[in-house]
């Protein structure tokens, strides 16, 4: 097996145990609830007919081990029980949402990538003043919470100028460009901060590579500036940034949590959100698993690209 | 401190500067920004302090006469759906949220330093038994996990704290960690053990105060991101409760009246903003001058 192909084996052998653990703690959401949770599901008015049917659907009446080892093998299977609201499998209202975060969640992150590298790059060649408003730009996207800069989008663009509707969804198959016009406002909302992260890596990490001894060489063996920055610096400084990109799909998973509430978006967060505020767990447990493993899947997937950019990663087997 | 002498040997030339009181603040806080960012803040506890007496009107008067009032003299900041002074509530809410994101952030710090000190400090399979599990933590997106957690508590602004203290821990003991491998090989900490100083007096002594400066770093910033979190977790109704005054909520009422009436949304989401941007530039120049290494990034 070459470095590289043994870097990718074990990479994803390192996701099991963490899948693992974020099973069990999905697991135990229903469990920890104090009280009864199928009471307080169900209401007070449940008949206990009623209560003990769902308790045996939940396994709840059964060990601990068996009640996880029965979910699990479910969850596997795609069975990740019934919502018990609507009488739907959850799998299938997973299903429908989760194609909307993760549009969402993209979306946000290709503007954040088209905005934040050029000006990142602009800002490690650019002048003094250059690099204090992107400084600037950086400070403000981070603190400016991303759910008000929602409410204030919709404040611009729906209300005030009217261009766009303050909330509501168009699936991709009525046309991108009704689908756009629901997305665009929530997208928006979450690539500034997400913009302001990557144009501050993209910053440092230029600023790094056009130190090296190999720039100043390039320039002296004539090489245009363009091609230096591009072509050269660039594609070293990619590994930060990927390994940024990462990291801040959670902070994106995250903030879709509240975006899509505030945006009337069918996603898995206000999935999540609806759910908990009605003591739906099965659902609660559903959506949490989707998002979480959608994180984790999106982490490996950058460590491996992480890996196939820096050659090094593999090569010192580390 | 070792951090000051790394701070000075990285190559940083400090321009000849007058030794006055603020100069030194200045320079303490890792230049200008985060000496704003500090004057900000400094401003903020005293209005959050202060509030009661600062507030021109009662926070729950209802005033059926000044629905959604537009901003005026004497109600700078409008009125809400409820005629309540919308300043007046900025301030007692404003008080809540920063208690709860300092407390949340304090409560991270008590759980995160010793466990990132112990595992550093030790390393080996205390480090694996201490740090996996915290890993764990860090495999779900962090208002996911706060957000399972309130389902499982039961909404309220304590839980609230506990959630986002919960979210901070693996990130704080995490950085002190990794500071405290490389002072725990520095020549005072073997000189130390070698003198038969006890692994507790090592640790608490020597290696904390030296390692502790990127950790601070860190907790400076996650306070502004803490205030944040607070806001989100009450605007979709898992945090504080109606009577409890919080800027997230004060965010879900302006939500509600968007259309009419803009400035129930615009204040409170301000003085979450520039709350953030006064943690965030302390936390900068703090970086600048305990953390060159950039190990709490």
């Amino acid at each position: 097996m070459s470095p590289r192909t043994a870097f990718v084996v074990r990479r994803i052998a390192l996701t099991i145990p963490t899948l693992l653990a974020m099973s069990v703690f999905v697991f135990a959401l229903i469990r920890l609830v104090p009280g009864d949770p199928v009471r307080s599901m169900l209401g007070f008015r449940a008949t206990p007919e009623n209560v003990a049917l769902v308790r045996h659907d939940l396994h709840l009446d059964q060990g601990l081990v068996s009640q996880y080892v029965a979910w699990i093998t479910g969850a596997l299977q795609g069975d990740l029980g019934r919502d018990y609201v609507s009488g739907v499998p959850v799998s299938t209202l997973v299903g429908q949402r989760l194609p909307v975060t993760l549009e969402l969640v993209l979306l946000a992150m290709g503007l954040a990538l088209v905005v934040g590298v050029p000006l990142g790059v602009a800002a490690a060649r650019g002048s003094r003043i250059a690099g204090r408003l992107a400084g600037g730009f950086v400070v403000a996207g981070v603190a400016i919470p991303d759910f008000w800069l929602g409410t204030l989008l919709i404040l611009l663009f729906a209300a005030t100028l009217q261009w766009l509707p303050p909330a509501g969804w168009a699936p991709l198959g009525d046309g991108l460009g009704q689908n756009l016009r629901y997305i665009a406002l929530p997208a928006l909302a979450l690539a500034v901060g997400e913009a302001a992260y990557i144009l501050r890596t993209t910053r440092g990490a230029m600023l790094e590579t056009l130190g090296q001894p190999y720039v100043a060489f390039l320039r002296a063996k004539g090489v245009p500036e363009r091609s230096i920055v591009f072509r050269h610096a660039l594609r070293n400084a990619a590994v930060p940034i990927v390994t940024v990109v990462g990291i801040q799909f959670g902070v994106l998973l995250s903030g879709a949590i509240v975006i899509e509430s505030i945006f009337g978006l069918p996603g898995l967060g206000r999935l999540v959100v609806t759910a908990i505020n009605q003591r739906n767990y099965t659902v609660v447990q559903g959506a949490v698993l989707a998002i979480a493993t959608l994180f984790i899947a999106v982490t490996l997937v950058t460590d491996l690209l992480y890996g196939w950019l820096d050659p090094r990663v593999g090569a010192e087997g580390s | 401190m070792s951090a000051q002498v790394t701070a000075e040997s990285t190559g940083v030339v400090l321009p000849p500067r007058r030794r006055s009181q603020l100069s030194r603040l200045e320079r303490t806080l890792g230049g200008r920004g985060g000496l704003v960012g500090a004057g900000i803040l400094l401003v903020l506890v005293l209005v959050a302090v202060l509030a009661p007496l600062l507030a021109p009107h009662s926070p729950e008067q209802i005033d059926a006469a000044r629905v959604l009032a537009a901003p005026d003299l004497s109600h700078p900041f409008g009125s809400d759906a409820l005629g309540r002074d919308v300043l007046s509530r900025v301030l007692y809410a404003f008080r809540t949220s920063l208690a709860i994101s300092i407390g949340s952030v304090a409560l991270a710090m008590l759980a995160g330093v010793p466990l990132g000190l112990i595992a550093g400090y030790r390393g080996g399979w205390v480090d694996a038994v201490l740090m996996r599990p915290l890993d764990m933590l860090l495999a779900l997106p962090a208002l996911l996990l706060a957000v399972s957690l309130v389902s499982i508590l039961g909404p309220g602004s304590f839980v609230v704290l506990v959630a986002i203290a919960v979210i901070y821990l693996p990130i704080l003991a995490r950085v002190l960690r990794s500071s405290v491998l490389v002072v725990r090989e520095r020549p005072y900490v073997l000189g130390a053990r070698a003198r038969g100083v006890g692994p507790l007096g090592i640790m608490v002594r020597h290696v904390l105060p030296n390692a502790v400066g990127p950790v601070l770093v860190q907790a400076t910033v996650l306070m502004g991101f803490a205030l944040q979190v607070e806001a989100a977790l009450s605007f979709l109704g898992l945090g504080a409760q109606p009577p409890t005054p919080s800027l997230g909520l004060m965010l879900l009422d302006g939500y509600q009246v968007l259309q009419q009436a803009w400035w129930v949304d615009v204040f409170p989401g301000l003085a979450i903003a520039l709350t953030v941007v006064a943690f965030l530039l302390i936390g900068d120049g703090l970086r600048r001058r305990y953390d060159p290494a950039g190990v709490a990034e």
